[in-house]
């Protein structure tokens, strides 16, 4: 579109043909109250609050709306004069008759010069704006929301005002409204956990955590609206770089590689089969994986310590050992919850005035400093109970367990059941295998040990290799570690990578089977026998094929073979004939 | 007669003359004006009654009975009127058919009592184009009515109808049409008046495709009918001009949209379009010609706003009638965002007259800046309501008296409001003569405010607009001096809060806050300062409201204020109502001219009428409501409209004075 | 009234006959409304659920026309339907007078349905019979220059007998 010249309030600005007036004046950094525009919708003009005076200096005057007047060349803006004034202040006068004391409004009257308004104060909160209809209509695309009745009945309205089936849930009505009409409810019969702090992901669109590689946003499809309806695309709108790529899909690609290193970590225990500690059952019971999250100054609390109700605790409790040394869960110790348990206590003792009660079975603590740290905690009057806890509770016997929790243990230093109150349980989770653990360990042909981590080749002396040579395990997918350990067993493995790589060849053992291929009828039973994966099918030729690098020598499909296609070096028939003949001819 | 497909202007030409040699010239007609307002004063049974007498006598092969359109005159109906002579038959009922038939129709005689006389010289008068009320008009868009059936495709074409089609389709260019339409100066008839030449050549002009062309036929103004009475009566002189137009414009598709409140019209209008498409004068392949052009029928909800153009496309797109910003016209961007051209009734109604006599002709008519006819709806206090058609730069006298006979009873005149709700009351005559000396609390009135009267204005766009009101669609709505001028602008704004859509703030709050401060007026407890705060609404409200309803709402309230401050002034100051309709502000009482009748009793809806026959009457005061609808029954003046609490003492003074009536005569009324 | 099975599939189907007859276009939305309305003299929820999901347009829009438009009642109405004018001219010749007459005897307000659901009363906007005010319509039956005593005879007749073609008698 052409470029042309107008003026605002004296100050000329060139801009494009047929674009609104109140985008000109904001380039201007002129100010024109509006109440019913929002940037990214079609301006809707209804509460006239942007109003200008327009003139073609040439006698013609009018007074139109900023929002969606088109500017045409040799355009005169006034934003500021009393006849426009005037106008701005009778209009929000009569809203406000109608309205009940909202901030938007009251901030506007204060700014527009009105003290006392004529005709007083009404009890609508909804100043019948259209931004909701608006967003729900050309943004989301769910049309849950409409106008209905008309004149001084007009209200927003779902149909029949009943629950919409339409609505998607989307909450972006709710966030539009500048008058704060329009609540999210929780829905009955639904659970939401954690109702009031959502210490999960709570965007449509977001940079996954703070450390995420690449440091770039990802859309979750599934509370995405665009792929919900089709509509908004507000993203793309505002990306200056036109980042976002609505198509963009999972793509398979093949590399190929000559060592392999598994580094694919730990799963965090869920606490909910263990019903006795009551996660997700009562409100303030959370994970120390979720604590870390609110403690976190870019979390949902902004690093403030704070319970379900936004108040700050009185009393912390955290329990060891949760789903660790535990014969329903899982028998091993997970290794790292003492140290992060006792880090947790000192970070509540340093941020709230809460009391902290720790309750382990044994507290581990090797390491450099560790002990110390210990140490001090006992010495920051941090509780230690010695003892399992049996069960977290609401249900209160005195007075002063009324509205809290209680955590019921066995001191097994004093020998008595406690029931300790307490406002907010930490459980210290374990570290357990990925759920496809086992599928994983198969792809790659290694093994898994009885607690589903993967098997190093020797506990002592060969932690990062695997039983299948080039692959190669580091970090708590071997086992539970901390970072210093898991940091120093992933130089090893990437040294011993590096160590085929550079080498540039790969020593074999002599005795490999190898395939004579006249012979071979592509029968495939010597494929599924070897331990090594050495052995593949060739579809073009039909018969089988070795891998020399993998085989071991093991004979398995030597021994299996129907034709005899397979021979292993150093062991054929007459080779072995021979030596029993070298043997008997000394006997 | 079969519908046969013209092709060409000569086929046109030739089934004209077919049908007029087919028709007996000079035949008995007998044409029955049908329209809604005859309808509802039963011309039905008229019309069969008449079927039936003919039969009996034989006479139904010479004798045609015609159902028509609208006359107009529809103080009068149901209407009868015997071509070729024009005798003028009013408010015949079907026991006068057999008189009519035995001596009009068989001897030539006329049936006296059903003639008109004139209320104001109390002659009789037999022929219908003698009568002053149609005399004094000039009917050129509405006079076809009284000849011709409605639903008659060949009654239009008799009388020379789509020769103008003809003309336009295979004479002319379009752009020669639009300058023909420019020339004439013909302007909107539905409010705007805005040049309809220069809007069809702003959507010419425009880009986009397909182009529409839209009739507006939503006459939301309470009070007017002359839409209504053209679809019913004269459908095809709309369909004409709509094609004329399409054809200029370069557009194919046509949409009437019609009030749902006029089923006649609806059912009129598609019976026309079928027949038009029949004949080959709609549709496909016009008169031969190859332009395409087709009307869909569409009905409205039931919303005034629904008049607005934007509003009225929203609602033709089947969504709410809400009205949107004009900054880009409609004729650039409207119905589905394409270039839509969107024309009156009566303006498309005068352009096939346009095309075929000329616009020089057109142009001869009329102002300066107001050229041809307009059909006005003279409604109200005045002696024949119903529908006139004058040229423009009549003077309200002509019409008030000339044409509409007067004001009824002996009441005076008082205002004209002319332009619906958007548009102003004028002061006709004054009769409140307001004694400035005597009331000094009304010395703030201007002295050229008072005196005037607009009884010798003439009609016409620009001298509307100059006095405080405007054209508007044709509504005009008299008053006299029983009508309360704040009760009107109560009543306008009150119309305007119903019919707003909603949308923008100041129509949606500042008619709700100003009916308020009215009301509280009329009730007696207005303030000295809420005329400038009414004057300071009106201006914001004016200025900053996103459609012309809004725009326009002030206009009842500054027009009234202008020419009857003083009636506001009575209210706020006196706690009166001069013309004794608010009712906080007034009480009924019977004097002394009262004689025992007893009429006013029944119609009593609290039963505060205490009295005998033959005896004086009272109101009991207390009981009383004020409806005034013993004021409405009485025919001898008895009942007074006074200020509140002083009813009492005329009912006290009447018994003073009061003796038995003996054969009194009644007075005067129509 | 209870909705049976059978009462709701025929009215089902009547709706999918009316959106068919108007080739179930988006711009003939209002027509088809006023066409279903007939059926019960209202629009029910189900109704307004029908339309929309056979013209696949969004609930919301539907109910937005169903309530802005004032031929359209979402409330059952009475077997009889009275109008009264309040068109200016109507207004000038005191239609109030007729209102205040008909809320009194009926002891409903405009707007509103006796209990019974004998009669409901309305005021509509200008019916274009300007001469004959103030102007009455019952059961769409004209009646023209109305005044108390004949609101009595009207509401007296209504509630004996079915309306018959009697503009004639009333045309004095």
């Amino acid at each position: 579109m052409a470029m042309i010249k107008i003026t605002i309030d004296g100050h000329p600005i060139e801009v494009e043909e047929g674009s609104y007036v109140l985008d000109a004046a904001k380039k201007l950094g002129i100010e024109i109250p509006t109440l019913c525009h929002y940037p990214h919708m079609v301006p809707y003009a209804a509460c006239r609050i942007c109003s200008v005076e327009a003139r073609d200096g040439k006698g013609w005057t009018k007074i139109v709306t900023s929002c969606n007047y088109p500017a045409w060349d040799g355009l005169e803006i006034s934003t500021d004069t009393p006849r426009v004034l005037n106008a701005r202040r009778m209009n929000l006068e009569m809203l406000l008759s109608r309205c009940a004391p909202i901030p938007v409004l009251q901030k506007l009257a204060r700014q527009l010069g009105i003290e006392k308004p004529r005709w007083g104060l009404g009890e609508d909160t909804c100043i019948l704006c259209g931004m909701c209809v608006r967003v729900c209509d050309e943004v989301v695309g769910a049309h849950a929301l409409e106008f209905s009745e008309r004149g001084i009945f007009r209200k927003v309205a779902t149909p029949f005002e009943e629950e919409s089936g339409d609505c998607i849930l989307c909450g972006a009505c709710a966030k539009v409204c500048p008058t704060g009409h329009i609540v999210m409810e929780d829905i009955e019969q639904r659970e939401i956990i954690h109702d009031e702090i959502t210490l999960g992901p709570n965007a449509a669109i977001s940079i996954p955590t703070r450390q995420a590689v690449p440091n770039v946003p990802v859309i979750n499809t599934e509370y995405c609206i665009h792929f919900n309806t089709g509509g908004c695309k507000v993203c793309s709108m505002v990306c200056p770089k036109d980042c976002i790529n609505y198509e963009d899909t999972e793509q398979y690609e093949d590399i190929k590689v000559g060592t392999i290193i598994l580094a694919t970590g730990f799963n965090a225990f869920d606490p909910s089969p263990l019903k006795q500690y009551g996660y997700g059952r009562y409100s303030n019971i959370i994970t120390a994986e979720e604590f870390e999250m609110m403690n976190n100054a870019s979390g949902p609390t902004g690093g403030k310590i704070l319970l379900a109700n936004n108040k700050e605790p009185h009393a912390v409790g955290i329990i060891h050992c949760v789903g660790s040394r535990d014969t329903n869960a899982h028998p091993y110790c997970s290794r790292v919850c003492c140290m992060y348990s006792l880090k947790l206590a000192h970070l509540i003792k340093e941020r709230t005035e809460a009391e902290v009660y720790n309750f382990y079975i044994d507290m581990r603590t090797p390491g450099k400093g560790y002990e110390e740290f210990y140490e001090r905690l006992s010495n920051e009057k941090v509780h230690f109970v010695r003892g399992r806890v049996a069960e977290v509770t609401d249900w209160a016997m005195t007075p002063e367990e009324e509205d809290r929790l209680v955590i019921r243990v066995e001191d097994t230093l004093i020998g008595m059941v406690r029931r300790i109150p307490v406002d907010m349980v930490v459980l210290s989770i374990g570290l357990e295998p990925h759920k496809d653990a086992e599928e994983v360990r198969r792809l790659f042909n290694i093994s898994c040990s009885s607690d589903g981590w993967f098997l190093e080749r020797h506990p002592k002396l060969g932690p990062v290799s695997t039983f299948t040579d080039g692959i190669f395990i580091a970090g708590a997918c071997q086992g539970p570690k901390d970072i210093p350990d898991t940091v120093a067993q992933a130089g090893a493995a990437a040294a011993e990578a590096m160590v085929l790589v550079d080498k540039g060849v790969v020593e074999l053992e002599p005795n490999t089977a190898y395939l004579t291929e006249e012979f071979c009828s592509g029968c495939k039973t010597c494929i599924p026998l070897c331990p090594f994966s050495a052995l593949s099918f060739n579809v073009e030729k039909k018969i089988s094929a070795i891998n020399e690098a993998l085989c071991k020598g093991c004979g398995t499909c030597v021994a299996a073979c129907p034709s005899g296609a397979l021979q292993q070096n150093l062991f054929d028939d007459e080779q072995i004939y021979e030596e029993i003949k070298g043997v008997l001819n000394y006997v | 007669m079969n519908a046969e497909r013209i092709s060409s202007p000569r086929d046109l030409d030739e089934l004209r003359k077919r049908i007029i040699n087919q028709r007996q010239e000079n035949k008995t007609i007998i044409t029955i004006c049908a329209g809604t307002g005859c309808l509802a004063c039963g011309c039905e049974p008229v019309a069969s009654a008449f079927k039936t007498a003919l039969q009996q006598s034989g006479l139904d092969k010479e004798v045609e009975v015609r159902t028509t359109g609208c006359h107009g005159f529809c103080e009068r109906g149901p209407l009868v009127v015997i071509q070729p002579q024009g005798i003028f038959y009013q408010r015949t009922k079907p026991s006068d058919v057999k008189m009519i038939v035995e001596r009009t129709i068989k001897k030539g005689e006329l049936v006296d009592r059903l003639l008109y006389r004139d209320p104001q010289t109390n002659e009789v008068i037999v022929h219908e184009k003698d009568i002053p009320f149609y005399k004094r008009q000039m009917r050129l868009v509405f006079g076809k009515n009284g000849f011709m059936d409605p639903t008659s495709i060949n009654d239009y074409i008799a009388l020379g109808g789509y020769q103008a089609l003809a003309r336009a389709l295979t004479a002319m260019q379009p752009e020669e049409i639009i300058d023909e339409v420019k020339k004439s100066g013909l302007r909107g008839r539905g409010g705007g008046g805005f040049p309809t030449g220069k809007k069809w050549a702003s959507c010419r002009k425009a880009q986009g495709s397909p182009k529409y062309v839209i009739c507006n036929a939503d006459e939301g103004d309470p009070g007017a009918f002359m839409d209504r009475s053209l679809l019913e009566g004269n459908p095809h002189s709309v369909i004409e001009g709509m094609v004329i137009g399409a054809y200029a414009i370069g557009s194919n598709d046509g949409y009437v949209y019609v009030r749902n409140e006029y089923p006649l019209a609806v059912k009129n209008l598609s019976i026309a379009i079928k027949a038009a498409r029949e004949h080959g004068l709609l549709g496909k392949d016009i008169l031969g010609t190859g332009f395409g052009f087709d009307i869909e029928v569409s009905r409205g909800g039931g919303a005034f706003v629904c008049g607005e153009s934007t509003a009225l496309m929203a609602s033709l797109e089947g969504r709410t009638g809400e009205p949107r910003a004009k900054y880009i016209h409609t004729v650039d961007a409207g119905l589905w965002n394409k270039p839509s051209n969107l024309n009156n009734v009566e303006t498309w109604a005068n352009v096939p007259l346009i095309i075929e006599r000329g616009a020089d002709w057109y142009a001869g008519i009329g102002t300066a800046s107001s050229k041809g006819t307009k059909v006005f709806a003279l409604t109200g206090k005045v002696n024949n309501t119903g529908l006139v058609e004058v040229p423009m730069g009549i003077t309200l006298r002509e019409i008030l008296y000339g044409i509409g006979g007067g004001v009824p009873g002996n009441k005076k005149f008082k205002a004209v409001q002319t332009g619906g709700p958007s548009g102003g009351t004028l002061i006709v005559e004054r009769e409140w003569q307001l004694d400035q000396k005597k009331a000094p609390q009304y010395k703030s009135i201007p002295k050229d405010e008072e005196a005037m009267s607009l009884i010798d204005l003439p009609v016409d766009f620009e001298e509307l607009t100059r006095v405080g009101s405007m054209m508007g669609s044709g509504g005009m709505i008299v008053m006299d001096e029983d009508s309360c001028m704040v009760d009107v602008a109560k009543y306008f704004l009150n119309f305007l809060q119903e019919e707003s859509c909603g949308k923008c703030l100041p129509c949606r709050e500042g008619i709700r806050i100003m009916l308020k401060i009215l009301t509280r007026i009329s009730e007696g407890a207005g303030k000295t300062e809420d005329i400038a705060l009414l004057e300071e609404m009106s201006r914001a409200i004016a200025d900053t409201s996103l459609c012309d309803l809004g725009r326009s709402a002030p206009n009842p309230i500054m027009s009234t204020i202008r020419y009857f401050r003083s009636e506001y002034q009575a209210h706020i100051i006196d706690k009166r109502c001069p013309a004794g309709v608010c009712k906080e502000l007034v009480s009924h009482a019977i004097d002394n001219n009262c004689n025992g009748c007893h009429a006013c009793f029944k119609p009593c809806p609290t039963d505060a009428i205490i009295g005998t026959i033959r005896q004086l009457h009272t109101i009991d005061q207390d009981k009383c409501i004020q409806c005034g609808a013993c004021y409405q029954i009485c025919k001898f003046d008895a009942i007074r409209r006074v200020k509140r609490g002083e009813g009492g003492e005329i009912q006290r003074k009447a018994q003073e004075v009061w003796k038995p009536k003996t054969k009194t005569q009644p007075a005067a009324m129509a | 009234m209870i909705k049976t099975n059978e009462v709701r599939q025929s009215t089902d189907r009547a709706i999918d006959e009316i959106v068919d007859r108007y080739g179930a276009k988006p711009n003939a939305l209002i027509m088809i409304l006023q066409d279903v309305q007939k059926h019960h003299r209202y629009l029910s929820r189900d109704d307004l659920k029908s339309v929309a999901g056979k013209m696949n347009i969004p609930l919301a829009q539907i109910y937005g026309v169903a309530t802005y438009y004032k031929s359209f009642s979402l409330k059952p109405k009475g077997k009889n339907h009275i109008c009264v004018c309040t068109g200016t001219a109507c207004h000038v010749r005191l239609a109030q007078v007729i209102i205040e007459k008909f809320e009194t005897d009926l002891k409903i307000k405009a707007g509103q349905s006796t209990p019974d659901m004998e009669f409901s009363l309305e005021t509509v906007n200008c019916l274009g019979a300007c001469a004959l005010g103030p102007l009455v319509t019952a059961n769409e039956v004209y009646f023209g220059n109305m005044n108390a005593t004949k609101v009595d005879k009207l509401l007296a007749r209504l509630k004996g007998k079915e309306i018959e073609e009697k503009a004639e008698e009333e045309a004095a």
